[in-house]
């Protein structure tokens, strides 16, 4: 085993950044019990920026908003133009009473008006244009020495990747260099947006596409296994409708400077690695848990995949948790590319059969979703090869084996007397 | 005042009306189901797009009422159910709705009454699209027993192809249908406005109504083939998992976007070119005036009907479609903004030294100009390759296409049912109550979309369940709005239903109009002229002149006679 890990864990979360959340880590009762103590806050972001816009937080925000603006003001004068005309007409020609004052001098027509409202606006969107072209030659044209971070798009989440192998939920960029996105999806169309920094380019199954942008403000920064909302970061939002759960495919971008970034992006590669052994399901997999949560609850919840924990209710009531549904193959399979029909879990798992093991069942669930579904549930799920190394795949497990120890929200609680 | 003549054939001091008129023609069920007359058929469409302007405006009350709150608001509202409200919203209101309602409704009423003639070229067509129409909204109902669809009305792939909703076939099958509805209405009345004139209609002595209905239904004839191409594909894709479109077979998502907006820009002119007919009308009538500018209004008819095939790329300047691509499609794009303008300053002229009755339809038309105007500019922030970058996908372009399509065409419409309802039905709404409705309708329509502009630029993006919640407070004024416009709009139903039993009857010209519907009775014979009627100059309002006797307008024949029809 070469040094997969650090090159290979894709999936999200994680950031250890301080002392202090090293500490976190090496006792995860002593987290549990902090965070309990401390109520989650949640932190409102102001809209911000001006009436129109939110603040601007690229560099080329500037050229857009100017761009903004000029329109705007040309609207303005257009539409209060227009609006006091038409008032002042109506008031002004109004007719009294039924007979109608029929003006036979009235002009019909007129040609060097109808040349003048005809070419002014010409020149002006002319200009308009213009405007727009330059602009928008400098948002497609990302700088050669760009900072090159990979994304994948999937319903209903983000992945980043960066030079180093670091992996992110949130995307974490320098301040002061330009950052190039390569994106790619891996089901349907998505589309990244940055509001702050007015970009915006949809992730297109079957191509690559390029967004560019530079930040100079550092914002902060905030961990990912964040309990409560926080107003700190950019907001970064999917605009291209792809399913259920669209509007929660959002993240937030943080600007760290370069030192920071460094640091982040360093601890961020290798934190899989330096979770101890003995402690790798109670730390990596509630860091690991967030890319999961969008489909998988953890208390029974029906989501969009089968929850972990135990079900108390619908289709699959009484059958216990994840783990218990796969030692004991209970569940009933409905679909997927080896369904023979009406078969149950147990008919594909065991010495002999299909997965010897129910550890295998689970790393093929993770690796190739569509191959067998729990009945109830569609293909939904994207696969994370090459996304998760065997050693998170380990920790999933374990979480999954030990889903008792973990609270609704995935943080680990420990062994709970019944 | 001399020799009054009314050319209404319905003598106004008989006691008792005659009773032929196109809706006492014939009698019985049958002679609804069956019937040939582009007014009964105009009527069932009313009727129809009406209906469905209800269901769809309860999708829309719901997605803003969900929308008060971030996450769940309804009770069993979740993001599901959501996405399937917004979607029938869009899919009822674009394809049931908007598209058939002005050549469907008012154009086949109005449009051979206006011309001369006796009904459209092809009849029989004319009832078969309406069927057509029928079938295409039955199944669009059927896809919700299948489950539904969550597509969004755009249908992209390979969301569409792979989604689990089992509604998608039956409401895309029915759009197809639909397409050849809206097909065979276009060239029904491009022959009829090149076959039908009577002697001395000539090309430019048409109302402008008759252009912009001629301009659409080219678009109609020409654009939507490639939409049920489109569909036909999807619909291949889906069911034979051939791949066309989606990427796992080897198809290209990008190439479906190119196909479905070649039609669905057009489909944007579809709806508002007939629109901007009736407002020639409706302001050239009511303000008792001469239409200002009557060639370059004509004309810009059909360049905007030309140029709406060759701006389909601007829906997708973040798709990754080439640069190029975009730069051609937005310098192309603001040329429709031209043809746009010059309508409106010319409506704008219309209005000066007019003689304008400040009355419902009125209200109308000019509520149109100050919300075609908003709609039009804020076109300008979205056309621009990077203003667009920032704004697409989000509220703000929800908020522009609502000020077009909504305040704009369904407006006009309502403008228009408004100016032609005592014709259909001869009977005469209560003027005061309409301006009630207005005004709600007018205020709603603002508060809603308004507040949409500011939700956009600062970055919500559409077609969102849950939101972050520094948005909250322009949803919830949003929200409000869309109650208020509600209100307006079931306040409106009720006044022209409760005008059937006991409005006022209508005389044969109620506003002062020169153009030929009003030259026959309300509501019009069957065959809507005794006699071939004589074309005079349709903008020529110095021959018409109140009557006491008539309680309305008449034409003064002797006038006519010495006044010029030239433009």
């Amino acid at each position: 085993m070469i040094d997969l890990t650090s090159t290979v864990v894709d999936i999200l979360s994680a950031t250890v950044v301080t002392v202090q959340d090293m500490a976190d880590v090496a006792a995860p009762a002593a987290q549990e019990a902090t965070s309990a103590a401390a109520a989650p806050k949640e932190e409102v972001r102001e809209l911000g920026g001006d009436f129109w816009m939110p603040p601007a937080a690229s560099t080329l925000a500037p050229a857009t908003d100017f761009a903004f603006q000029v329109i705007t003001w040309l609207s303005y004068v257009f539409f209060f133009g227009i609006t006091i005309a038409l008032v002042y007409l109506t008031v002004k020609f109004r007719q009294k009473g039924t007979d109608v004052n029929y003006d036979a001098g009235a002009p019909v027509h007129s040609t060097p008006l109808e040349v003048g409202w005809t070419v002014i606006p010409l020149l002006l969107v002319i200009a308009i244009f213009f405007m727009g072209f330059k602009g928008f030659l400098d948002l497609s044209t990302p700088p050669k020495d760009a900072y090159e971070i990979n994304v994948t798009a999937a319903q209903w989440s983000w992945s980043f990747k960066y030079p180093n192998g670091a992996t992110s939920n949130d995307l974490v960029v320098p301040a002061g260099q330009p950052v190039k996105l390569v994106m790619r999806s891996s089901d349907v169309l998505h589309s990244l947006y940055i509001p702050d920094f007015r970009v915006k380019k949809d992730v297109v199954p079957g191509r690559y596409s390029y967004l560019w942008f530079q930040a100079d403000e550092p914002t902060g920064f905030v961990p990912e296994d964040r309990s409560a909302r926080t107003a700190i970061g950019h907001h970064l939002f999917c605009t291209e409708y792809c399913g259920k759960d669209h509007s929660n495919m959002n993240r937030k971008v943080f600007v760290l400077d370069e030192t920071e970034f460094k640091e982040w992006e360093t601890t961020q590669a290798r934190w899989l690695d330096e979770v101890p052994d003995e402690d790798l399901y109670m730390v990596a997999g509630p860091k690991l848990f967030l890319r999961c949560s969008n489909c998988h609850s953890i208390d029974g919840t029906a989501g969009t995949g089968p929850s972990w924990g135990d079900q108390t209710s619908g289709s699959l009531a009484g059958l216990g948790t994840l783990w218990e549904r796969v030692t004991e193959g209970t569940s009933p399979i409905d679909g997927g590319t080896r369904d023979n029909g009406g078969k149950k879990l147990a008919d594909y798992i065991g010495p002999g059969k299909l997965y010897e093991t129910p550890e295998d069942y689970i790393r093929e669930s993770i690796y190739n979703p569509g191959a067998l579904l729990i009945s109830g549930y569609g293909p939904n799920m994207p696969h994370f090869r090459g996304q998760l190394s065997d050693r998170a795949v380990d920790a999933i497990i374990g979480m999954i084996k030990n889903i008792d120890q973990f609270d609704p929200k995935g943080r680990y609680v420990g062994d709970v007397p019944n | 005042m001399t020799t009054l003549e009314a050319t209404s054939p319905n003598a106004s001091n008989a006691p008792d009306p005659p009773v032929d008129n196109y809706l006492t023609y014939t009698r019985g069920v049958l002679s609804w189901v069956f019937t040939l007359d582009h007014k009964r058929i105009g009527l069932m469409y009313l009727v129809a797009v009406l209906g469905s302007f209800l269901v769809g405006g309860i999708f829309a009350l719901l997605v803003r009422t969900e929308l008060l709150t971030p996450g769940a608001t309804i009770p069993g509202v979740d993001a599901d159910v959501y996405n399937q409200f917004f979607t029938l919203h869009g899919a009822i209101m674009v394809f049931l709705v908007i598209i058939p309602s002005i050549p469907g409704a008012l154009g086949n009423f109005v449009l051979p009454i206006m011309l001369g003639a006796k009904d459209v070229a092809f009849p029989r067509l004319n009832l078969g699209s309406f069927y057509l129409w029928i079938i295409g909204a039955i199944l669009a109902v059927l896809s919700l027993v299948y489950g539904g669809f969550d597509t969004g009305w755009t249908f992209y792939t390979p969301y569409s192809t792979t989604t689990s909703t089992g509604g998608v076939i039956p409401v895309v099958t029915g759009v197809f249908i639909l397409g050849f509805s809206s097909i065979f209405t276009g060239l029904n009345f491009v022959v009829t406005i090149h076959k039908l004139r009577p002697p001395g209609m000539t090309w430019f002595r048409m109302p402008l109504l008759l252009w912009a209905l001629y301009a659409t239904a080219l678009i109609q004839v020409l654009a939507t083939p490639v939409l049920g191409i489109t569909l036909l594909m999807l619909i291949v894709e889906r069911v034979f998992q051939i791949g066309l479109f989606d990427p796992a077979m080897g198809g290209d998502p990008v190439l479906f976007q190119h196909f479905f907006w070649f039609y669905s820009h057009p489909a944007v002119y579809i709806m508002i070119l007939p629109a901007m007919g009736i407002i020639s009308e409706i302001i050239s009538v009511h303000a008792h005036r001469h239409i200002f500018g009557y060639r370059f209004i004509a004309f810009s008819s059909v360049a905007i009907a030309i140029f709406s095939f060759l701006v389909w790329g601007h829906h997708m300047f973040t798709s990754g479609q080439s640069p190029l691509m975009n730069v051609v499609f937005s310098l192309i794009t603001f040329s429709v903004a031209i043809p746009s303008a010059i309508k409106v300053f010319n409506w704008m002229a219309t209005l000066y030294r007019g003689s304008i009755s400040i009355n419902t339809p009125m209200l109308y038309g000019l509520g149109f100009i100050f919300l075609f105007t908003i709609g039009g500019l804020t076109g300008l922030h979205l056309g621009t390759l990077n203003t667009d970058i920032h704004l697409h996908d989000t509220y703000f372009v929800v908020a522009h296409f609502h000020y077009v399509m909504m305040g704009s065409a369904l407006i006009a419409m309502i403008g228009g049912l408004h100016h032609w309802w005592p014709k259909m039905v001869g009977k005469m709404y209560d003027e005061k109550w309409g301006i009630i409705g207005f005004t709600l309708v007018f205020i709603g329509f603002n508060v809603t979309f308004f507040t949409q502009f500011m939700l956009g630029s600062h970055g919500m993006p559409r077609r969102y369940y849950n939101y972050e919640p520094e948005f909250q407070i322009y949803h919830v004024i949003s929200t409000i709005g869309s109650y208020i416009m509600a209100a307006g709009f079931f306040w409106t139903l009720f006044y022209l239903v409760q005008s059937l039993f006991s409005g006022a009857k209508a005389p044969a010209n109620p506003w002062g109009g020169r153009s030929l519907e009003w030259q026959c009775t309300s509501p019009p014979p069957h065959d809507n002229f005794k006699t071939t009627p004589s074309v005079g100059d349709c903008y020529d309002f110095s021959v018409v002149e109140w009557d006491e006797e008539e309680g309305g307008y008449v034409i003064n024949r002797s006038k006519v006679e010495e006044s010029s029809p030239d433009h």
